[in-house]
Formats: C-alpha cells, structure tokens, sequence
C-alpha cells in the first residue's frame, strides 16, 4: 500500500526563510519584520507610518499574533492590504507561517511589506523569516536597560525605534544610554525616536524606509 | 546542511502520514525529491538515516532518493537548460539575464507500506 505524502521537509527555518526572501525579491518587494515586546507601539507605529506615506509607496503587512485579529483590523481599516497569522499560542513567527501568509497577499500590487512579529523580545530574535530588514520597536516606557538585557532581539538588527518619545519626561528612559548599547551590537544600525501619535521623527523613518524600497 | 534534522524531520512526518491513514503496517520504502539547489546532500540523508531509524516507525525501511535537477532560463536568448549547480550565465549565449527555476524541493513524496496478510 503507498500513501501519498507530498510533504516539505524544509526542518530547517533557514531554508524556507530564504524562499521567502528570494519570492520578494523576484516581486520587488522590500520586506521589513518588525519586532518588540507587547505594547511598545509597533502597530501604532505602522499606523503613524502608513497615514505619512501617502500614495509614495504600496505598503502590506502580515500581522503575527497569539490569538485574534484585533491589530489586522487597525490596518484593514487604513486600507493597507494585511493578511492575520494566529500562532495558536506560539510565541514567534517562523518563515513556513510567513510562507503561507505570502500566498494571500498580490505581490505584485506591494512594494513594501511589514511584517509584525508576536510581541516577544526573545523567541522572535531566532527566527529569519526572509525579510530584507529587521527593525527593534522600543518604547520609553520599557526601560533603557533593554538592549543590555536582551541582547539577541538587538543584534545585527537594522534599526533600533525608540517610541512614545512624547513621554520622555514622565520617565527616566535615557535615549542616549539605549541608543549607545545598540550601536555596540549593531554597529551599522540606525536609530529613529518618534512619537507615533504625535507625529514627531515619522518623516525621518519615511525617508528611511522609501530609500530602502528604491534599493530593492 | 542540517540533514540530521531533516531526517528526524521526516521521521515525524512519516509518523504523522500513517497516523492520518490510520495504518499500523511496516513502512517499506520512503520516496523523497531532493533538489539539486536544496542544499541538501542525499548521501548525508542516508547516514543520518541509518543513525536515526532504528527504533522507529521507518526502520529496515529502504529510501528513494530523486534529485531533480533546476532549469536555468535565458531571458535573453530565450534557451533553457536543466543543470546541477547554479550557474550566473547562460550555457548557450553567456548571457547574465537568467533565471533559475526549480531545484530546491525537499519533499516526502509517497510511502510505501508492507502489503497486508492474508
């Protein structure tokens, strides 16, 4: 008796993550997987992000979570393309479920892609899911002891975004000291200090972002 | 590349497939695709089997190995051609605008189990 299996066995995270990243680059798609623990702002930040774009690029995110559609439905609202991955309890994303997500979203109607990891700053860091660059979203209200502390999520990461700037001085966060830790364990790194709701520094990570696009 | 776990990989996936069919019967060959641009070296699969098998729901089982070759395109002179490693430039005009297709798959694709008794 044969039983017809028909089934990957891409074990290997590495080797799916670089399917991923081959499929976007064929389509000219610059992808961004942002990470940060839960409630640093990241969708909020998306949301700041995507309102300063304009018509200047065509964003899409995949929006990773635990349980629920509840950021996918802040985007949604926004008319930005997105497409919800439940880990079912998994705390990160891994680059078969960012496969499968790929396979909802019109690459070719995209050049920008966001993808927002389950809030966690460890499981995340281990995990390659094909994306072009990855992004640490940090808010003030989290301490700037962070990058010490979790060094993993903060290495080789390509842009270190200090969030909730507006409320520096209801906190003893010291942009200056965190931004300092980062550079040491992503030298080339960038750092962006926004405010996401008032609009302070998003023009900057614009810029930021629609060079990269223009490189891909 | 990693075919010590690809191997437990498939282990588990095998384990799974007859679960799915509801087959308890001794599992006598494995036919897997490993593509020429996997990254996976079939004759590492098959040690890492012979680790890993006994014991296990595929042991004494035989493994078929294909390996597929990819297509390298010419988006210039429009010639296709299968190969085995990549190549950057056309076989047939030299050209750099190619493409390769294909190649990559690593797939359990079929189980074959001992027949039932009689």
């Amino acid at each position: 008796m044969r039983i017809v299996a028909a089934k990957k066995l891409l074990k290997a995270n590495d080797l799916l993550a670089a399917e991923n990243r081959a499929k976007l680059a064929a389509a000219g798609v610059a992808c961004v997987n942002v990470l940060g623990s839960p409630g640093a702002g990241k969708t909020t930040l998306l949301e700041a992000l995507f309102a300063a774009f304009g018509p200047r690029t065509r964003p899409a995110v995949i929006e990773g979570d635990i349980a629920g559609a509840l950021d996918a439905e802040r985007i949604e609202r926004l008319g930005v393309p997105v497409v919800q991955i439940n880990t079912d309890g998994a705390c990160h994303l891994d680059a078969g479920m960012v496969a499968a997500a790929l396979g909802d979203l019109d690459l070719q109607a995209i050049d920008l892609l966001f993808i927002e990891n389950v809030g966690n700053l460890v499981c995340t860091a281990g995990f390659d899911l094909g994306e072009q660059l990855r992004i640490v979203v940090l808010s003030t209200v989290e301490g700037d002891d962070k990058a010490v502390k979790y060094p993993a999520i903060f290495q080789g990461s390509d842009a270190l975004v200090i969030t909730k700037c507006d409320l520096l001085g209801h906190t003893n966060f010291d942009p200056a000291r965190v931004a300092a830790d980062f550079r040491r364990l992503a030298p080339d790194g960038r750092v962006f200090q926004v405010g996401a709701t008032t609009g302070d520094g998003i023009p900057a990570m614009v810029e930021w972002l629609l060079a990269i696009r223009e490189d891909r | 590349m990693h075919e010590l776990a690809i191997v437990e990989a498939l282990i588990e996936q095998v384990d799974r497939e007859l679960h799915r069919a509801g087959q308890k019967g001794r599992v006598v060959e494995l036919n897997l695709a490993v593509g020429r641009l996997s990254g996976v070296h079939s004759g590492s699969l098959r040690f890492a089997f012979e680790l890993l098998s006994p014991g296990s729901v595929v042991e004494g089982a035989r493994m078929n190995i294909t390996e597929p070759q990819a297509d390298c395109r010419c988006r210039d002179c429009g010639h296709t051609e299968p190969i085995d490693e990549l190549v950057a430039q056309c076989p047939k005009c030299g050209g750099g605008n190619v493409v390769i297709e294909g190649g990559r798959q690593l797939t359990l694709d079929s189980i074959e189990l001992e027949p039932n008794g009689p």
